[in-house]
């Protein structure tokens, strides 16, 4: 996208604060962190015109603008709509699952959501859907909070969820496990 | 055959599906260089995947990527074990909340030419009450001994578990795991709430 027929649009969003969407919202991200050091001057009004996201998440979006696959990480963050924490509590080594439910409608999820659902064809963790579609774990945390609470994919909860320990009958699992290695 | 699971037959559990599943972690710490990535590799048997989090805020406002190495090993049908590297950093405890929450414990590999990389990962775990066993690197038996004496020197509890452990060697990783699970265990046991004191038999190998 060349960055000319942006100046227009941006005003226009700022006429009708009320019609943008997430993707009018990211679009000027990308373009406005793109342009950053020639137009240092013109973003900041740029930024407050979107009030969706507050002050504070804007500059974690910038600062992880800086790392290398900036893009598809500010994408990710609009995906989640700036939140950061998922309602459902998921561990790092916590397993998901497809289920039935969303094999059966694979052909109108989200793109994100259609991903995960191949992904998890077989358990994943958290870890491994984050690590396998490049997202932060924060990001995914949320993604996969949504998805569960839409039924769309089944958490199988780690037996150390909650406490701060696994208990005895599952270190008893994991060392005779690792004894048959 | 139509069934569902046979559909994606390489990366399944070796169960059969609708099997209750579960997952553990273990964490692997120690100092730059001193075989962390290959102590996992060596019982995942393939690649480490890379997962970046978002690291909590430190002093100075700024907000980075951490990357975390990890593989997974399914121990049964339904228990898939997660090794995961801590992740270095500039102050090695941040970032760190989400890899250690819930871990069955920790193996913090020393390098005895360098023991000073490893101290903050024990010093953490210590103040954690997180079990850990310390796996002696790039050592010759003969000199097992003093180490173990100058690193009871330290301060390190006298119940931590001190081993030799080559990480490219499968069996030796396997021993590392198995008595870092044991000593979990115990210490498990240890801290249960009730008036009963005793201790569990012997694991019988």
């Amino acid at each position: 996208m060349s960055p000319s027929p942006d100046a227009p649009r941006r005003r226009s969003r700022a006429e009708t604060p009320a019609e943008q969407t997430f993707a009018d919202l990211m679009n000027g991200f990308s373009l406005d962190s793109g342009r950053k050091r020639p137009r240092t001057t013109e973003q900041e009004p740029a930024r407050e015109a979107t009030p969706v996201v507050p002050q504070a998440d804007a500059r974690a979006f910038e600062s992880s603008v800086q790392e290398t696959h900036e893009s598809s990480i500010v994408r990710a963050y609009a995906w989640t709509g700036g939140r950061t924490r998922s309602n459902i509590d998921l561990e790092i080594e916590t397993l998901v699952s497809a289920n039935d439910q969303s094999r059966h409608s694979a052909g109108i999820l989200q793109a994100e959501h259609q991903r995960v659902v191949e992904l998890c064809h077989s358990p994943r963790s958290v870890a491994e859907v984050a690590a396998l579609m490049r997202l932060p774990l924060g990001v995914v945390k949320v993604l996969l909070g949504d998805m569960a609470e839409r039924g769309l994919v089944d958490v199988h909860q780690t037996a150390s969820a909650g406490g701060d320990t696994p208990d005895l009958g599952l270190m008893e699992r994991v060392l005779s496990g690792l004894r048959r290695l | 055959m139509d069934y569902v699971g046979s559909r994606f037959p390489e990366f399944g559990p070796p169960g059969p599906p609708g099997r209750e599943l579960t997952s553990a972690k273990i964490v692997v710490a120690g100092g730059f260089g001193v075989g962390k990535s290959t102590f996992i590799r060596s019982i995942v048997e393939n690649d480490l995947l890379t997962m970046s989090s978002l690291a909590p805020e430190r002093a100075g406002g700024v907000t980075e990527l951490v990357r975390i190495q990890f593989g997974r090993v399914w121990l049964d049908p339904g228990l898939a074990l997660h090794l995961f590297v801590a992740p270095q950093w500039q102050d090695p405890r941040a970032g760190w909340n989400d890899v250690v929450r819930g871990a069955v414990g920790a193996v913090v590999l020393f390098d005895v030419m360098r023991p000073a990389d490893s101290v903050d990962a024990m010093r953490y775990f210590e103040d954690q009450n997180i079990p850990y066993v310390l796996a002696l690197n790039n050592i010759h038996a003969s000199v097992r001994s003093d180490v173990t004496a100058i690193i009871r020197g330290m301060g390190i509890s006298p119940d931590v578990p001190v081993m030799n452990c080559d990480p490219r060697v499968r069996l030796s990783v396997r021993e590392a795991l198995i008595s870092l699970t044991e000593h979990a265990k115990l210490d498990r046991w240890r801290r249960r709430p009730g008036p009963d004191e005793t201790t569990p038999l012997a694991p019988v190998c």
